[in-house]
């Protein structure tokens, strides 16, 4: 079918979809470190932060009635936020004396939640104070080191061989597991998941990868909680800054060598006690963004009103990206002139990336000069994008079974509402006494109609 | 589609005025400085906790200087008072340290002044604050704040006053050019009063859009600021806040510095006089008394 | 009595559903595709006609489409 490209669209979950996922008891585990809190807490949505920061010194529960009250947001909104709160077990119902229902903010939550912002209780892990460093390490030796070890991970599943020797059997296999490579002919090969995750900005793919990675985390004996909440604390820490791995768990010292092959960590030795949090990870937890822009690495991307687009880049991976979607004119040592057609872009979404997709590349990777207009990617190009996205989309197509010609509206109104108590009615139109129904439920409808029939007459 | 991001900075400008804070204390309010500098902190610390490119300044207004509690020019060396290692996140404990810190060499050096002021008896300690200086060194950091803001970044910049000692009207000229100047730029003025009332606050906030509260009980301030304060201006809407509430517009003359109700007022530059001066200060117009005027004699004639 | 028929409900915008009649009134596939016309944005048409179809579409709006960047 046109529709389905026969192609899975590549999806990432945000935070909070994915501690959704998590269990309860998982959940009040992690709220135990303060820094999960934060975490959680940043990715609520607005209204929720406010209900939140309202509550968080009162001890007892709030009347639905007076939470309600709070704000002018329409309903929807405020069901929303509620929602939200609830799911991620911040808050839950508990009844006031009187019998109303309340909120009350959980209480594990709540206590880690004021650690965090007023101090008190335990250090986070490794933030003991530490002797000056010999090695010590600047951050733009950081942002080269953890720049150069993702990139080998990226040109690793584009298959050049650049500097992929790096690239060990863990990362091959969460790229495995996570369907952006397959095994073919004995050897990963990229698929087209694999190209959708190519065309997001570093810090989505490293939230994806460490989401990907992180259900693989029990089958390699780690605890989930212990490396989430480590996670998180480095989401927290400061760039530039030493931490020590003294204090640490045996598993989340081997979560920390992971982090180290994957470039989110700076370690100088294995054995070393102490390691460097990079740029990869600071601020991971927020990092699945529509709007974010790589602001460590200068943009290179000019895209002008004609389709032209020129690229200042040497980099292979840049080159390949690129030509997914565009067709190549000119290719000079340090740049290439490229053009977007109707026939490349449609190639592009042919392979399941999204027009989005590609104006967020163009986006994140746009020249510092083209930063300064808005919008950065000229309004034609990006409606011209999305109109040759939606032209493959004209059609809707269902399969389905038509039933017409009933002989009075009773019959049509029984069947009808039949079809849609079981969930299987795609169209109906009462004027021409015409339903249909999905292939599924054919058979349902069918049997229906016979018995109904032979209880008639 | 925008396809910028918008951070927000909070510049929070606390009145750290002695003399006022000294008789709060011998009136056994239940209002302190410590407690209104740690909400002041934790509110902050509020603001940089809601979105990680939030960002946060801190002035002091003092009577007789205005000084940035944080952040402290990077070429400083960060000073801060010591506080316990524990499970604070590291950039709050920051600022708490700092502003700490600056707070407590304020006020050893108002400790030293402290004798100069009992020898000179005769005349009333100054009881008003610079809040438009630091009003005004407020706008210089969102300026170059703004400045700085990488390309593609956008800043929504809002100035928080907390004020307890009262209105002065002197300050009225320099106070109104911040504001007007604030207004400009797009800049959002909150007052939170702790005492009485003020005017010129109120007709700041009327003017910039902002909120204007005289707290009913200074011992929740913390509750005050959470609820009404931490909400950026965007967020607001979906708010329910105190209402507007009446502003007293009047002005300051220019010649002593009164609040005046109805006064005289320069047809050129539109100076404000609380009585009649043939020549305005400001721009040196003359001004001709007119007489009643003279019975023509020719119509006398018709 | 009820008519059953089997096939394939398409949903789309005005102007392609009057292709899509004109297709089939001119006997483009060399036979009638379109079961029933449903209403202005909706028709029911046999299933095997589906791939032949979109790749008459595909050719329509290469027909339609023009180049917009200059060489």
């Amino acid at each position: 079918m046109m529709a389905s490209h026969g192609l899975k669209k590549l999806t990432c979950k945000d935070l909070r979809s994915y501690l959704r996922t998590l269990s309860h008891s998982d959940l009040d585990t992690l709220y135990c470190h303060p820094a999960t809190c934060l975490a959680v807490f940043r990715d609520l949505p607005e209204l929720s932060r406010y209900y939140v920061m309202r509550i968080l010194f009162v001890e007892q529960a709030v009347a639905q009635a007076v939470v309600q009250q709070w704000s002018t947001a329409p309903v929807v909104e405020q069901l929303e936020a509620a929602a939200a709160l609830v799911e991620l077990r911040v808050w839950f119902e508990q009844p006031l004396p009187g019998g109303m229902p309340g909120w009350i903010l959980n209480p594990v939550f709540r206590a880690n939640f004021r650690t965090a912002l007023l101090g008190g209780g335990a250090p986070w892990i490794g933030h003991k104070d530490l002797t000056p460093d010999k090695y010590s390490k600047d951050i733009p030796f950081l942002d080269k080191y953890a720049l150069d070890r993702w990139e080998c991970v990226l040109h690793f599943m584009v298959g050049s061989t650049e500097g992929t020797d790096g690239v060990n059997k863990d990362i091959t296999d969460v790229l495995l597991h996570s369907g952006l490579m397959a095994i073919d002919e004995g050897e990963p090969s990229i698929t087209a998941e694999g190209f959708q995750f190519l065309l997001l900005d570093t810090s989505s793919q490293v939230w994806f990868f460490l989401l990907q990675y992180l259900e693989t985390v029990q089958s390699r004996n780690l605890s989930l909680v212990e490396c989430l909440t480590f996670l998180f604390q480095l989401n927290f820490s400061t760039l530039g800054k030493d931490y020590c791995t003294e204090e640490m768990s045996e598993n989340q010292l081997r979560f920390l060598q992971h982090l180290r092959e994957f470039g989110l960590v700076y370690q100088r030795k294995r054995k070393s006690h102490r390691y460097y949090p990079t740029r990869l990870v600071v601020n991971i937890a927020s990092g699945l963004s529509k709007t974010n822009i790589d602001t460590h690495r200068p943009g290179f991307i000019v895209v002008e009103t004609n389709y032209r687009i020129y690229a200042y880049t040497d980099s292979p991976l840049q080159v390949a990206l690129l030509a997914l979607f565009s067709e190549t004119l000119y290719r000079f040592p340090n740049m290439l002139v490229a053009n977007l057609t109707r026939t490349s872009v449609r190639a592009a979404l042919a392979r399941g990336i999204t027009a989005e997709q590609i104006l967020h590349f163009l986006r994140s990777h746009a020249h510092p000069e083209m930063l300064k207009n808005n919008p950065v990617i000229p309004a034609t190009i990006s409606d011209q994008i999305k109109l040759w996205e939606l032209e493959r989309d004209r059609f809707k197509f269902s399969d389905g079974v038509m039933y017409n010609q009933f002989l009075s509206q009773s019959d049509f109104e029984l069947l009808r509402n039949y079809a849609k108590d079981i969930g299987v009615l795609t169209w109906e139109m009462a004027e021409k006494r015409v339903i249909i129904v999905t292939k599924a439920g054919h058979d349902e409808v069918k049997k229906f109609w016979k018995r109904q029939r032979a209880s008639s007459s | 589609m925008t396809d910028k991001v918008t951070s927000c900075l909070l510049i929070i400008i606390v009145d750290t005025n002695p003399f006022w804070w000294s008789r709060k204390r011998r009136v056994n309010d239940q209002l302190s400085l410590t407690h209104c500098m740690d909400s002041v902190v934790v509110l902050g610390n509020s603001h940089l906790m809601l979105a990680h490119r939030n960002k946060l300044a801190i002035v002091a207004a003092h009577t007789d200087q205005s000084v940035f509690l944080y952040p402290r020019p990077p070429t400083e060396k960060v000073n801060m008072t010591k506080l316990p290692d524990d499970g604070q996140y590291n950039d709050f404990r920051q600022v708490e340290g700092q502003v700490k810190f600056q707070m407590s060499q304020l006020i050893a050096k108002d400790k030293e002044k402290l004798e100069d002021l009992f020898e000179m008896e005769e005349q009333p300690p100054p009881s008003d604050s610079l809040v438009a200086g630091a009003m005004c060194m407020a706008l210089c950091y969102a300026h170059r704040m703004e400045k700085d803001c990488p390309i593609g970044e956008n800043l929504s910049v809002r100035i928080l006053v907390v004020k307890g000692s009262e209105d002065c009207p002197s300050q009225y000229m320099n106070f109104m050019n911040a504001v007007f100047t604030a207004q400009k730029q797009n800049i959002v003025i909150d007052a939170c009063i702790l005492d009485t009332e003020s005017g010129l606050l109120q007709q700041a906030c009327d003017i910039t859009g902002g909120l204007y509260l005289k707290i009913p009980q200074p011992q929740g301030l913390l509750e005050y600021l959470m609820w009404v304060f931490l909400p950026d201006p965007v967020a607001r809407s979906k708010m329910a806040l105190p209402p507007r509430a009446q502003v007293d517009y009047r002005a300051a003359c220019f010649c002593h510095r009164h609040l005046v109700d109805i006064g005289y007022v320069c047809s050129v530059c539109l100076s404000i006089y609380c009585t009649f001066s043939p020549i305005c200060s400001t721009c040196q117009t003359t001004f001709k008394i007119l007489g009643p005027q003279k019975v023509s004699k020719k119509k006398k004639k018709v | 009595m009820v008519n059953v028929t089997k096939g394939v409900l398409v949903e789309c915008d005005p102007a392609m559903k009057q292709f899509l009649l004109h297709l089939d009134e001119r006997n483009e596939f060399g036979r009638k595709f379109v079961l029933q016309d449903l209403d202005d944005t909706h028709l029911f048409v046999s299933s095997d006609i589906i791939e032949t179809l979109q790749e008459k579409i595909d050719e329509l709006m290469d027909q339609m489409s023009f180049y917009v960047s200059e060489k």
